[in-house]
């Protein structure tokens, strides 16, 4: 009995800033997403209104298909990348180790630290690529350029990313037992022809799950946008998530931009529910294929 | 060795070692740049500065402030760190040791802030509750708000608790040993590796914070901490388009890391797998 009281002086520290700070914002959402509020003054119940402006608003729904192309752009980059790389080093093959540290490495740093030296490294004028560009008689390309800026943006996160995942799919890659592939090679079964009919399968519930937890980062994700472009030029990479931000927190660069507490309290809310069906989708999806198997 | 195997080998070596230079590349440039002139960033051709201007540094460090950012990052991480570990080793303790009511709903509640995101939204009732505290005119109120979104290591620090048998709990109890000092003498002696890494978690998180030590800072410059204040940085202080200041400060903050890494990068591998299957 005695015991239980200090279970519960053990977790409050815990529960309190939990509740505090994680969960009354969530409610503090809920409440001002019906309310016409810009930071001062009273705020004023309008009911559904600020969803009916969602609806209207073509600038979010802008950042929500940038937001699609950037999601799939880095997916398509990463996944198949970081499963090869986990492959690869999950055989005994020299400097093993020293590469897997290699390629995790970019994952330790600030990715707001990081878009600063890609700044550099990208910028059309005098970066450190289009220099490169140039003496090998290519010429030069505006990487930050409505054009390629998105281009940019996911190659940069393709580059944060891939140790990462390569990491996760090691973890799993470890889980499948030695003599499944030693059986294999009795029956003669060619290295591509494993990779295909036994880890991919084997693979199956752990890829799943880092499927998803990709999917839901990069929906999320903005930091790095936010410092190299945000969000240009011309919206052409501004995401969901820095959209929002902005609502909230103007840019100081945008002198043009208003707080709007209310309205931005209704799209974080449309935020959260597109990147929970998605997650639900891609559940559903998943979980056939895997039964399939 | 015949030749098709010999072709393999070959571009199986070619694709990991061009995949590891591109990995390194950025940080290569960041570092070799940090100590060239900002002509030489801009319109250099060779890789290694073609003098050292180590004064990059010392500029850096004392006119475009990064003293300062460099201060405010290592009270922020430190303080941060010891936080999330106290309470988080305390929590892990009682969920894993005693059945008490509302064990599940503390479970569910820490798993569910992993899963729900609205993005900026909560930035402003938590800086609007810090403050009705006072605590925005302080790293405090940062640091408080970090402390409190510590699911994740939570889970890895129960995931560690698995373990520690529970005899020996038993054993100190019979020993005279309480609730309390049960969890000082025995139980934290010996999740020490789980304490190193979470730790390494936890700190990183910290320190490579970016969105909310800016929202902090927004009319308390003194608040920089380092990705803030070298992302400021690109709107110059008189220092616009000087590249030369932005890659040394970009390596002040990339360097600490770098470190960690080198002296312990198992065990930073070992904090990302560990934190799924949590």
């Amino acid at each position: 009995m005695r015991k239980k009281i200090h279970a519960y002086i053990f977790t409050f520290p815990s529960i309190f800033l939990t509740l505090t700070l994680g969960v009354y914002p969530i409610f503090w959402a809920l409440r001002y997403m019906f309310f016409d509020y810009q930071g001062f003054g009273e705020p004023r119940f309008i009911g559904l209104e600020n969803f009916a402006r969602v609806g209207r608003d073509t600038q979010f729904w802008q950042s929500v298909w940038n937001t699609f192309i950037y999601t799939g752009g880095k997916l398509i980059l990463t996944l198949p990348m970081s499963l090869i790389l986990a492959v690869i080093l999950n055989r005994a093959i020299r400097g093993r180790q020293l590469l897997r540290s290699v390629y995790f490495l970019p994952t330790i740093f600030s990715a707001s630290v990081m878009s600063i030296v890609f700044y550099i490294i990208f910028n059309s004028y005098n970066g450190v690529v289009n220099q490169f560009l140039i003496k090998m008689g290519f010429g030069s390309l505006d990487w930050l350029g409505a054009k390629y800026a998105m281009l940019t943006v996911i190659l940069i996160a393709v580059w944060g990313a891939v140790g990462n995942y390569m990491l996760l799919f090691l973890a799993g890659l470890q889980n499948i037992p030695d003599d499944v592939y030693e059986a294999a090679s009795l029956d003669g079964v060619n290295p591509a022809q494993r990779l295909w009919y036994i880890t991919m399968p084997m693979l199956g519930p752990v890829m799943q799950m880092i499927i998803m937890l990709a999917i839901t980062t990069s929906l999320k994700g903005y930091e790095s946008i936010m410092v190299l472009t945000e969000g240009g030029p011309f919206g052409k990479t501004e995401v969901m998530f820095l959209y929002l931000y902005k609502l909230f927190f103007p840019l100081v660069s945008d002198s043009g931009s208003v707080q709007n507490i209310g309205y931005g309290s209704a799209v974080g809310f449309t935020s959260a529910v597109i990147v929970g069906v998605i997650t639900l989708i891609y559940f559903k999806i998943s979980k056939k294929l895997s039964n399939t198997y | 060795m015949n030749v098709s195997r010999l072709i393999s080998r070959t571009v199986l070596w070619a694709f990991l070692l061009l995949t590891a230079a591109l990995m390194l590349f950025p940080i290569i440039i960041a570092v070799f740049g940090s100590f060239k002139t900002n002509l030489e960033v801009t319109t250099g051709a060779t890789l290694l500065p073609s003098s050292w201007q180590f004064q990059n540094y010392a500029h850096a460090w004392t006119q475009a402030n990064f003293a300062q950012f460099t201060w405010n990052s290592v009270f922020t991480s430190v303080f941060v760190t010891i936080g999330t570990l106290l309470i988080t080793a305390m929590a892990a303790y009682a969920v894993d040791r005693v059945d008490f009511r509302g064990k599940r709903f503390y479970i569910v509640l820490q798993s569910m802030t992993l899963f729900i995101s609205i993005g900026a939204v909560v930035l402003k009732p938590q800086f609007d509750l810090m403050v009705a505290l006072g605590l925005q005119t302080s790293l405090w109120g940062v640091i408080i708000i970090l402390i409190s979104a510590h699911a994740t290591a939570f889970f890895m620090m129960i995931g560690f608790f698995k373990g520690i048998p529970r005899d020996l709990d038993e054993a100190a109890l019979i020993d005279g040993c309480n609730f309390y000092s049960i969890f000082w003498r025995i139980i934290l002696p010996l999740l020490k590796p789980a304490l190193g890494v979470t730790a390494l978690f936890t700190f990183r998180g910290a320190w490579n914070e970016y969105i909310l030590p800016l929202v902090f800072s927004m009319s308390r410059p003194d608040l920089q901490t380092l990705p803030v204040g070298l992302a400021n940085l690109r709107y110059g202080f008189g220092a616009a388009s000087e590249n030369q200041y932005l890659l040394a400060g970009a390596c002040i903050s990339i360097l600490p890391m770098l470190i960690v890494y080198i002296l312990a990068n198992r065990s930073f591998m070992q904090v990302n797998v560990g934190a799924v299957k949590g």
